[in-house]
């Protein structure tokens, strides 16, 4: 906000008449005598502010102008200059008003405002303090709608703890509106694109012209008692559960039915929450007041109503992914189990315990190849030294026995019948046993004889004749 | 006896066919969270899982398929109201001279 010019109200008004008569007419006052009294700012400011607050016409104005200059503080408060080709008058607009209007001033826009006019004396500013906006145009109506909006007000029907919230997602959705406009084909896109699943109860009705407010009262009342009946009939899934009331844009006389004191009436007595959208963002009514919740447009009220199935498709997915996520971690824990019970079980299986009785005996076996092996080697090294031993005692002893042998081969040919052969004699044996012939009784004639003599044998048979 | 519904879905469990949107996602619900919460036999949890994947198939298949289902209320002389199921841009406006 700009600081605005100090008044200048020394100065004659843009409009005051220039004084032509004779400066003679006014008695002469010379600087720095007395009458003249000097005052203090703020003096003056108050003088300024018991002026203004005591003009009627300053307390409730409709003015109407262009917005400039808008600056939102931020405490939230709203600053902005409304002018005409000649003037600009500063405007406040405090949060909480301006919270609780859908509209906002832009620069440019024409609007009307209602509000005070007062002195903000810690600056000297004179400001208009707004106490709502409307979109220029409003004439006579905007003051009939600013009387009823008052008046149904202070009956509350516009409180924020009337509100009711919307069903998350209604199985059915009642719709009252026209259903031959682009209206009603928005909505049923929406709806179709966003929540096939949702059922929709139309109601028509229309929404422009002298028959309007009662068509749309008469709309409202039979989705109720539609409501009332299927509840009653043990179909409530077949009662809607949140109502659209909708109406495209047009001039403020074609909204004017969503005004009427009877359709208000019956949007806060209607059974069940209901969303209005009516005409554009800028578009206000005292409908969409009395509604549980206000829609810029019809078609952004099909997408409050319900959600969008592709969102709702990536929390089934996300379901999805806690429903596997929880099964892997079961089957981790029983996989876990299986495997303790698999060990035990292996421990007390007869094949396991073959397998261990096998795997003693295999390190029996091995302990027994290794002490055998162990022996054995140590048996080989004896056995090896004995062999040694051996075969040279066994050498020694062939050697003795040879020499033995030879002495005894001479002796034996010393003591022997050769050498006695050799000198002419003959050893007598009988052919018949080989018995040696000592006695001739022993040979009777006739007996068969062999003599060895030194160089071999000869047969002979006794003799008859030189006995005797 | 053959099922009519063993063509399309060999697997499904016929009532979870039958089973609505809401009905189904709110058993759905449940059974994650109780398969999540854990401790069940595995029996149990290879049932849960099966049939929280069957429901999530049966909502997954509701969205993908369902029509907009459009009915309008219209007021019968004699009848009271009626809800006449329409195409949506076959709705009718309104004849009537505001009875209600």
């Amino acid at each position: 906000m700009t600081r605005p010019q100090p008044p200048d109200w020394t100065l004659p008004a843009w409009d005051a008449l220039p004084d032509e008569r004779a400066p003679a007419a006014r008695p002469p006052v010379a600087p720095g005598t007395f009458g003249l009294r000097i005052l203090n700012v703020s003096d003056v400011s108050r003088a300024i502010r018991e002026a203004v607050r005591g003009d009627e016409r300053l307390r409730d104005v409709w003015v109407e102008g262009e917005v400039s200059r808008v600056t939102i503080s931020s405490a939230g408060h709203a600053y902005f200059a409304l002018k005409d080709e000649r003037s600009q008058l500063q405007c406040v607009w405090f949060r909480d008003e301006r919270l609780r209007s859908a509209f906002e001033p832009q620069a440019g826009l024409r609007i009307v405002v209602h509000g005070r006019v007062d002195l903000f004396e810690p600056q000297g500013a004179l400001q208009l303090y707004v106490e709502s906006i409307q979109p220029a145009g409003f004439g006579d109506l905007a003051l009939r709608f600013e009387a009823l909006k008052a008046r149904l007000a202070t009956e509350g029907l516009f409180d924020a703890g009337r509100k009711r919230p919307l069903p998350s997602r209604p199985a059915t959705i009642g719709v009252v509106t026209s259903p031959t406009g682009v209206v009603w084909r928005d909505i049923s896109h929406v709806l179709a694109r966003r929540w096939p699943l949702a059922r929709v109860v139309l109601v028509a009705c229309r929404v422009q012209g002298e028959g309007a407010p009662a068509s749309i009262v008469t709309a409202l009342r039979r989705l109720d008692r539609y409501i009332e009946e299927c509840r009653a009939a043990g179909r409530p899934e077949d009662a809607p559960a949140v109502t659209i009331l909708a109406r495209g844009g047009g001039s403020l006389e074609d909204l004017w039915a969503f005004n009427d004191e009877a359709v208000v009436r019956a949007v806060v007595a209607h059974t069940v929450p209901l969303v209005c959208g009516v005409g554009h963002e800028v578009d206000v009514t005292l409908a969409d007041f009395a509604a549980d919740v206000r829609a810029p447009t019809p078609s952004a009220a099909a997408e409050i109503v319900v959600p969008d199935r592709l969102e709702f498709a990536a929390s089934l997915r996300r379901a999805n992914d806690r429903l596997r996520n929880a099964m892997g971690a079961r089957l981790a824990t029983a996989a876990r189990d299986l495997a303790v019970e698999r060990r035990a079980l292996d421990r007390l299986s007869p094949v396991a315990r073959l397998a261990a009785g096998r795997e003693q005996v295999g390190l029996l076996f091995d302990r027994a190849t290794r002490a055998i092996e162990a022996r054995l080697a140590g048996d080989g090294m004896r056995l090896e030294r004995a062999a040694d031993t051996l075969s040279r005692q066994a050498t020694g002893r062939v050697a003795a026995a040879r020499a033995a042998l030879s002495g005894a081969a001479a002796a034996l040919a010393v003591l022997g019948p050769q050498a006695t052969l050799d000198r002419g004699y003959a050893i007598v044996r009988r052919t018949a046993d080989g018995a040696i012939v000592r006695d001739p009784a022993d040979a009777p004639t006739g007996t068969a004889l062999r003599l060895r003599v030194a160089r071999g044998e000869l047969p002979a048979t006794v003799d008859p004749d030189g006995r005797g | 006896m053959v099922n009519m519904l063993d063509h399309v879905t060999p697997s499904a469990d016929p009532a979870i066919e039958k089973l609505g949107f809401d009905e189904a996602l709110a058993e759905l619900q449940r059974t994650v969270a109780e398969l999540e919460a854990g401790g069940q036999p595995l029996e149990r949890a290879l049932a849960l899982h099966e049939r929280g994947a069957a429901l999530l198939e049966h909502c997954n298949r509701l969205l993908t398929d369902a029509d907009l289902r459009v009915r309008q209320l219209v007021a019968v002389a004699g009848k009271g109201l009626q809800a006449v199921d329409v195409k949506p841009d076959e709705a009718q406006e309104v004849p009537e001279s505001g009875a209600g």
